[in-house]
């Protein structure tokens, strides 16, 4: 039975005129269906709506470190070009992208790999799954503690486990050090975000069709070679929403550095999120933190649209 | 499930299988397991090096100090941990309140604006908390909600939302209209078809949606940091500070929260982990 059919009986209305209503009728004779959606949309407007709008505002304008809204001063473009030639705009924007990159690539990588190893059936699947999803739900702030114990500079377990194994010979200080701290947190972002590429995988995994792989298996085809052919593509779908996930996830990170070392030692660990928050709440320069809020509303604009799309693919295809 | 000839000749893959997971396995329970060892330590043992890897005299002082009432610490504990299960009930409830509807509604109902609303809602997941922190302070203020856990009730639920919205769909999308329309021509009414036969199939996408809020809510700390100025009001991430310092850290006291604020998500997400990923199946990857 079509869509249509079915939605006649349900809406109180008759079935679907020969002549394609206005588009005000439409929304009219659908007015009970908004009621359905309007608790969810009031929310989303008051909380993100006016906020977006304000932002936007902010953005061009100096505002007072008090935040006294009526002192503030048009100022046009000045806070987008003051940001865009400062050396620091690009230290940062580059550490992101090394925090973005890594952490989505390993992520995602260990996520397959236990998606895949966790995919047959054996005793005690459930539970290793149920472990290895821990660190996810753990919250980050209990992360960040936690890894700030393990990197520690004289007492760290780290340390201590490289030292017995004999690959060192004194304690190596992680994260108060300016070529390793970024490195030492993208560790602790892969470790607390791998177990959602797993999930996701793991889902993925069980839309691929098993007689494919044994057609495969039949006509002679290796382990990678049904990897690669049949399982991978099938994957596809659900791995470009999880990357675009991981990325924007990433791009927003902002507890794991703001509590392990509040963008230090000298900066090195800053990524845009920290960088924006200390600009506006800890040295009050709304105007500038909001330019970047808004730049940074670009960025995700356009991965948004990218994860929409692969979002709906399948949706779009079973509605039209 | 019979064994999948996929995988029965191919030893190598299967040991680098176990071989990974091994290695991932110590690499997820390392440093929870550290957290745990560390809260069974005195103050005195955790600051030595190299460590005990494990304590010689184990105590869970630190843990009933933090169960304590007449103590300061247990006190100011147990309210954090109590406005935090206050505010993360009360988030998710509202959560499934407005989300059921919303999901339905997007699933079943073909109105103008169906698809423009419904990336909407799930842009919101795109956008950064820290961008929204400034208005949604200067909102707070205006709406009188600063200091209140209102405030961070009404912010949490839009967090929770798309994601909510967007896994109930997937379970909605899955249920035959056809149940509704015998339930209709027998002469229920809309919402009784509703409520009767569409509610309590979805109650696993509902079970999964709630346990995404309660812990997306649990979890939360730039809004708590940043909306709350009192001390009985805070909750867990960001109560638990009080323990670190950079120079006079109590890390076992600090491990044995950290432990304690876990263990309540922890336990929730494993005994109900199979609605979790059974909700993704359905809604997020099935189409």
């Amino acid at each position: 039975m079509s869509t249509a059919q079915g939605q006649a009986i349900f809406r109180d209305v008759p079935a679907s005129p020969p002549k394609k209503p206005h588009i005000g009728q439409r929304a009219w004779q659908a007015r009970a269906d908004y009621l359905y959606v309007a608790p969810a949309i009031l929310v989303m407007l008051i909380v993100i709506a006016y906020p977006i709008y304000y932002t936007i505002e902010l953005s061009f304008f100096n505002t007072p470190a008090n935040l006294q809204l009526s002192q503030k001063q048009w100022t046009g473009l000045s806070n987008y070009t003051a940001i865009l030639s400062s050396p620091v705009f690009w230290k940062v924007t580059w550490q992101t992208l090394v925090w973005t990159v890594l952490s989505t690539f390993f992520a995602f990588v260990l996520g397959l790999g236990a998606a895949l190893s966790l995919h047959r059936e054996f005793v005690g699947r459930a539970f290793l799954r149920g472990l290895l999803l821990v660190p996810w739900v753990v919250s980050a702030v209990a992360a960040s503690y936690v890894w700030k114990w393990l990197y520690h500079s004289d007492f760290g377990a780290i340390s201590a486990m490289l030292t017995a194994a004999g690959l060192i010979d004194k304690p190596i200080n992680f994260v108060d050090n300016t070529q390793t701290s970024l490195y030492a947190l993208i560790v602790v972002n892969i470790w607390k975000e791998f177990s959602f590429a797993m999930i996701m995988l793991m889902a993925g995994l069980q839309t691929v069709p098993e007689q494919l792989l044994r057609a495969a298996q039949v006509d002679g085809a290796s382990p990678w070679q049904r990897f690669w052919h049949v399982t991978f593509p099938h994957l596809s779908g659900v791995s470009t929403v999880t990357v675009l996930l991981l990325v924007v996830q990433n791009f927003n990170s902002f507890i794991i550095p703001f509590i392990m070392t509040g963008g230090g030692p000298v900066g090195s660990t800053q990524i845009w999120i920290t960088h924006i928050y200390e600009l506006a709440f800890l040295r009050q320069r709304w105007g500038l933190g909001a330019a970047y809020a808004v730049l940074l509303f670009l960025i995700m604009m356009t991965l948004g649209y990218f994860y929409v799309r692969a979002l709906t693919r399948g949706d779009e295809s079973r509605a039209g | 499930m019979e064994q999948s000839p996929t995988t029965r000749r191919i030893d190598g893959w299967r040991w680098s299988g176990r071989l990974f997971l091994t290695f991932l396995l110590g690499f997820t329970v390392m440093p929870m397991a550290w957290m745990f060892i560390t809260s069974l330590k005195t103050g005195f043992a955790a600051m030595q090096y190299p460590p005990q890897w494990w304590p010689a005299e184990p105590t869970l002082e630190n843990y009933w100090r933090l169960i304590d009432p007449s103590s300061s610490v247990g006190q100011d504990f147990l309210h954090y941990f109590w406005n935090s299960m206050w505010v993360s009930t009360l988030t998710t409830v509202l959560a499934v309140a407005v989300a059921v509807p919303a999901a339905y509604a997007f699933s079943r109902f073909r109105f103008p604006g169906r698809n423009f609303l419904f990336f909407a809602v799930l842009l919101r997941n795109m956008f950064p908390a820290v961008v929204f922190l400034v208005p949604l302070f200067i909102l707070m203020k205006v709406l009188g909600l600063v200091n209140t856990h209102g405030s961070l009730v009404l912010t949490y639920l839009t967090f929770g939302l798309p994601l909510a919205i967007w896994l109930l769909k997937g379970f909605y999308d899955n249920i035959p209209i056809q149940l509704e329309q015998a339930a209709r021509i027998d002469g229920a009414t809309r919402f009784q078809a509703f409520f009767l036969i569409v509610m309590p199939l979805s109650t696993p996408g509902i079970i999964a949606t709630s346990i995404y809020s309660f812990i997306g809510a649990w979890n939360e700390y730039i809004y708590a940091y940043t909306f709350l100025t009192k001390h009985d009001q805070m909750t867990l991430p960001v109560g638990i500070q009080r323990f670190f310092s950079e120079n006079a850290t109590d890390w076992p006291g600090l491990m044995a929260a950290t432990f304690l604020m876990s263990v309540p998500v922890v336990v929730l997400f494993l005994v109900l982990q199979r609605y979790f990923v059974r909700a993704l199946t359905e809604g997020a990857v099935k189409h």
